[in-house]
């Protein structure tokens, strides 16, 4: 790295607008990136975020398109360069590994001719000499000689993603454009060519940008990566960083929707649609963003440090915390002895995201969620919903709060009340709206959770339906509020495994669509790996380790999370 | 490969075979008689009738009086040896005959096809290059007006135009009749000054469909990625179009070359008949006009090869230019 020095390429404010079609479409918007010599830069996004736009507008082959924005190569501005002069930096400084397919290649010249062909052109060398460099560059990317002679369409995909980079390489660019190097290639030739490509890099030390919708790629060839939307960067930082821990909704959406990144776990995309990115003033991502609000709308936001080396374009400054909890300690008090049921945990469960507790019985997993649930005072430590103190009740007590679902639903729920009564009896002791409103957000919760939302059910009293039906009847009286955070305490023990998984998927999904978070007790790990984004590890009343699920579950630490991992899967059927 | 090669020439063949077959037969099922027509030259004029007797002299003669089936085995027979039949109109060899006028008329279909195709890759090419631009709607409006008006018309109206109004080139034939060149020059350019009428309606004809094929060919290469990977190489304009764009976008135009060749003789024989062009056209017309099935059969068994031996080149042609059509994976070592 050059650190202060000249940057190889750097863009500002660069834009590409695409005018023939109406609306027109802001492929690219505002985008700001620095690279120096030996970077490496991974860009995400969903397809149609502007990636491959920006690559092609760096190398001015947007013809129907506005180009914005300033483009500095070495210092050099590209901007308005014509046609002639442009060749220069074209393929001997930038060149692009295209996109994969057969309309990328020439399919009336051999393989050989168009790899060699540019360097004819840029340095006008003897026929020998270029042939000697096409021999060589087939040797790099290991390809055999004899398909010199082949076309295009006789090649298979991964040979042909070969000699898209043999060919990107015959000039010995300082910058490397590689546009989804790994789409369309079963799992050997992708590895292939990943590996590959790091040891290109490694070995010539140019600078590279890829781009990618597969987080598996670019975590293996990246060292920074920036998440694109609506052709805005709204984070970037470091690849190991972002992976582990995202602070924006739609980074976060296209980790969780990614196979490879985590074993068990179920695959959510994110809700909703791309927009255009045309004509809204506020967050582009705020139709699709679970933690959105009215002011989100007003202005876009601009890239803000959150962490070093660490920007996220968020109102919010990235994925809220809900729920800070320092330093708990609760005792109970059982005859003559303490039992330190809590001891100093600290906790912390972030918008949209699963959290779960896990240990054995007794671990005081309970206790700790009744803590925060404001069921129990806390001894001592301090908790902090959405950075605002918890005492009291009134965190439980709104709508939009916070709530809990207890282990018991027999327990839980009167027996002698009515059903509708149950699920709206919050609603009822906040006075929340008219009767009717009442009625009709208990109806909807009931529907949420897969009950009959039939006159006969409504009116029936607890007592006659079974224990599932209770248990979900709980749930739908903590949704019916609405809440931001919902604690839910082994809240699928009592049910069959059809009811359990069904019940999961539907708070899964509602957390997908409503970004609610929720704090997962349970003692259950192959439930926990299978839904949380994060785990805490609980044993004697301490936390002993916690982390991103993926890396838990992968590679667990601490001798008791080894132990517990180990006794329960050993029971897999 | 062999066996698909051998297929093909099968398929030749027997194409082939069954031409020869229809052409056998066609003229036998057509109403009238040739000796009835036999020494009078138009049937307006006065007849001499023939005896009964002397028709079947020249039936017996002509072989006619046999079977069908041995009229068969000696015609594929004759063909065979390269015999074409006889004349009965003419009294000379159809082989002759047909020599003797093939020349002229693949002269003008050759020289038609190369500026028709010449003409129509420059001016399509332009049109792609600037679409949707005034060139390319001015361009496009003109040739498809062009293309539109039968040859025939054009044919006539030319020949208004240039030759009975503006004297610029001869009325009719293929040269001077009775001319002494001084010079071999001086014949090439009577030749080519009564040709170039014949020659421009021709390729006047072919223009317009061969334009909007380059310019359609031309339009759907430009957009391609592989376009974009040579622009993005770095690579000069020049070798961009030539080698790159043209080189794909005429893939369909060599197609279209040799299968237009059937159009052409069929456009030829209107040509050669406005201007009394003595070529394959104009005798067939007259023969037919004096039913002289065996000249009739004979231009059509020579024209229906010489075009099935033009899809042939075109076949071997488009193999070496398009890489893709020789789907067998062959290439040398190294």
């Amino acid at each position: 790295m050059s650190g202060e020095g000249q940057c190889l390429l750097e863009l500002k404010n660069f834009s590409v607008e695409y005018g023939g079609i109406e609306p027109p479409v802001k492929a690219v918007d505002d985008l700001n990136i620095r690279l120096h010599k030996n970077d490496t830069l991974g860009i995400i996004g969903e397809s149609g975020c502007g990636k491959s736009s920006m690559a092609l507008g760096v190398m001015g082959l947007l013809d129907n398109a506005k180009v914005g924005g300033e483009v500095f190569y070495k210092g050099q501005s590209l901007q308005g360069l014509s046609e002639k002069e442009m060749r220069k930096y074209r393929w001997q400084e930038i060149a692009l590994v295209f996109q994969n397919s057969l309309e990328v290649l020439n399919p009336v010249l051999t393989i050989g001719e168009q790899i060699g062909e540019p360097i004819k052109t840029h340095y006008s060398e003897s026929k020998t000499a270029i042939e000697n460099r096409v021999v060589d560059l087939m040797g790099k990317v290991g390809l055999e000689l004899k398909w010199r002679q082949a076309y295009p369409h006789q090649l298979s995909g991964g040979m042909r993603q070969r000699v898209l980079v043999a060919m990107a390489l015959s000039c010995e660019p300082e910058l490397l454009i590689v546009d989804e190097p790994t789409t369309a290639l079963d799992v050997l030739s992708k590895n292939e060519i990943l590996k590959l490509l790091h040891k290109l890099q490694k070995e010539q030390g140019f600078a590279m940008i890829i781009i990618s919708h597969d987080l598996s790629v670019i975590k293996k060839l990246t060292s920074r990566v920036a998440a694109m939307y609506c052709g805005r960067i709204i984070e970037k930082g470091l690849t190991s960083e972002i992976i582990k821990n995202p602070l924006h909704c739609y980074t976060r959406g296209l980790l969780n929707s990614s196979p490879n990144l985590f074993k068990y776990k179920d695959l959510w995309g994110i809700e909703g649609e791309a927009g255009s990115g045309v004509g809204t003033t506020g967050c582009a991502f705020y139709p699709r963003c679970c933690q959105h609000e009215e002011t989100c709308q007003k202005d876009k936001p601009a890239l803000a440090y959150v962490g070093l080396e660490h920007m996220v374009a968020c109102h919010k400054g990235g994925i809220e915390t809900f729920l800070r909890a320092v330093e708990i300690r609760k005792t109970h008090q059982v005859k003559d002895h303490k039992i330190i049921a809590v001891n100093d945990v600290s906790i912390e469960i972030k918008s949209g995201e699963i959290v779960a507790l896990v240990g054995e019985s007794g671990s005081g997993k309970s206790t700790l969620a009744q803590v925060l649930a404001g069921v129990w005072k806390a001894d001592s430590g301090e908790a902090y919903f959405q950075k605002k103190k918890l005492e009291g009740h009134w965190a439980t007590a709104m709508m939009g709060g916070m709530q809990i679902v207890f282990q018991d639903p027999f327990s839980a729920t009167s027996h002698r009340l009515k059903v509708l009564d149950v699920v709206k009896e919050p609603l009822d002791i906040m006075k929340w709206g008219t009767r009717e409103e009442r009625d009709e957000a208990g109806k909807k919760a009931l529907a949420a959770v897969q009950l009959p939302v039939t006159e006969a059910f409504l009116t029936r009293n607890c007592q006659a339906l079974s224990g599932g039906q209770r248990q979900r009847l709980a749930i739908a009286r903590a949704l019916v509020t609405k809440p931001k955070l919902l604690i839910a305490d082994e809240v699928t023990s009592m049910l069959d495994p059809s009811t359990q998984a069904n019940l999961l998927r539907e708070l899964k999904g509602l957390q997908n669509r409503h970004g609610f978070a929720m704090l997962y007790i349970t003692h259950d790990l192959h439930l926990a790996r299978k839904v949380a984004d994060k785990v805490y590890v609980m044993y004697q009343g301490k936390i002993v380790e916690h982390g991103v699920s993926g890396d838990v579950f992968r590679n667990p630490e601490h001798v008791y999370t080894k132990q517990l991992l180990k006794e329960s899967f050993s029971d897999l059927v | 490969m062999s066996k698909r090669r051998s297929l093909k020439i099968f398929e030749y063949v027997l194409t082939i075979w069954i031409i020869i077959t229809l052409n056998f037969l066609l003229p036998r099922f057509l109403p009238g008689d040739p000796f009835l027509l036999l020494s009078s030259d138009s049937p307006d004029n006065e007849e001499i009738v023939m005896t009964q007797e002397q028709q079947d002299y020249y039936k017996s003669y002509y072989g006619l009086d046999k079977s069908m089936g041995e009229q068969y085995a000696t015609y594929l027979n004759q063909l065979l040896h390269g015999d074409l039949g006889y004349s009965i109109y003419y009294k000379v060899p159809v082989s002759q005959l047909i020599w003797g006028r093939l020349g002229w008329t693949i002269f003008m279909v050759i020289s038609a096809m190369v500026i028709s195709t010449g003409i129509g890759v420059i001016l399509g090419s332009i049109s792609a290059w600037n679409r949707d631009q005034w060139s390319d709607k001015m361009l496009y409006f003109q040739l498809i007006l062009i293309s539109e008006i039968p040859v025939f018309l054009i044919g006539l109206m030319i020949l208004i135009v240039f030759s009975a109004w503006l004297r610029l080139f001869p009325l009719s034939g293929a040269m001077t009749h009775f001319e002494d060149y001084s010079s071999w020059w001086e014949q090439l350019g009577d030749i080519l000054s009564h040709a170039f009428l014949p020659i421009m309606v021709l390729s006047i004809s072919q223009l317009g469909g061969m334009y909007l094929l380059v310019r359609n060919s031309m339009i759907t290469v430009l957009s391609k990625d592989y376009l974009r990977t040579a622009r993005a190489k770095g690579l000069t304009q020049q070798r961009i179009v030539f080698h790159h764009a043209l080189r794909n976008a005429l893939l369909p135009v060599v197609t279209r070359i040799f299968l237009s060749l059937g159009g052409l003789v069929g456009g030829a024989i209107l040509v050669e008949n406005v201007f009394a062009y003595p070529g394959l056209g104009r005798l067939m017309r007259e023969c037919i006009k004096v039913q002289d099935y065996q000249v009739v059969q004979g231009i059509f068994l020579v024209v229906t090869i010489l075009v099935l031996l033009a899809n042939f080149i075109a076949d071997r042609v488009y193999k070496k230019l398009d890489p893709r059509v020789n789907d067998n994976m062959k290439f040398q070592e190294g």
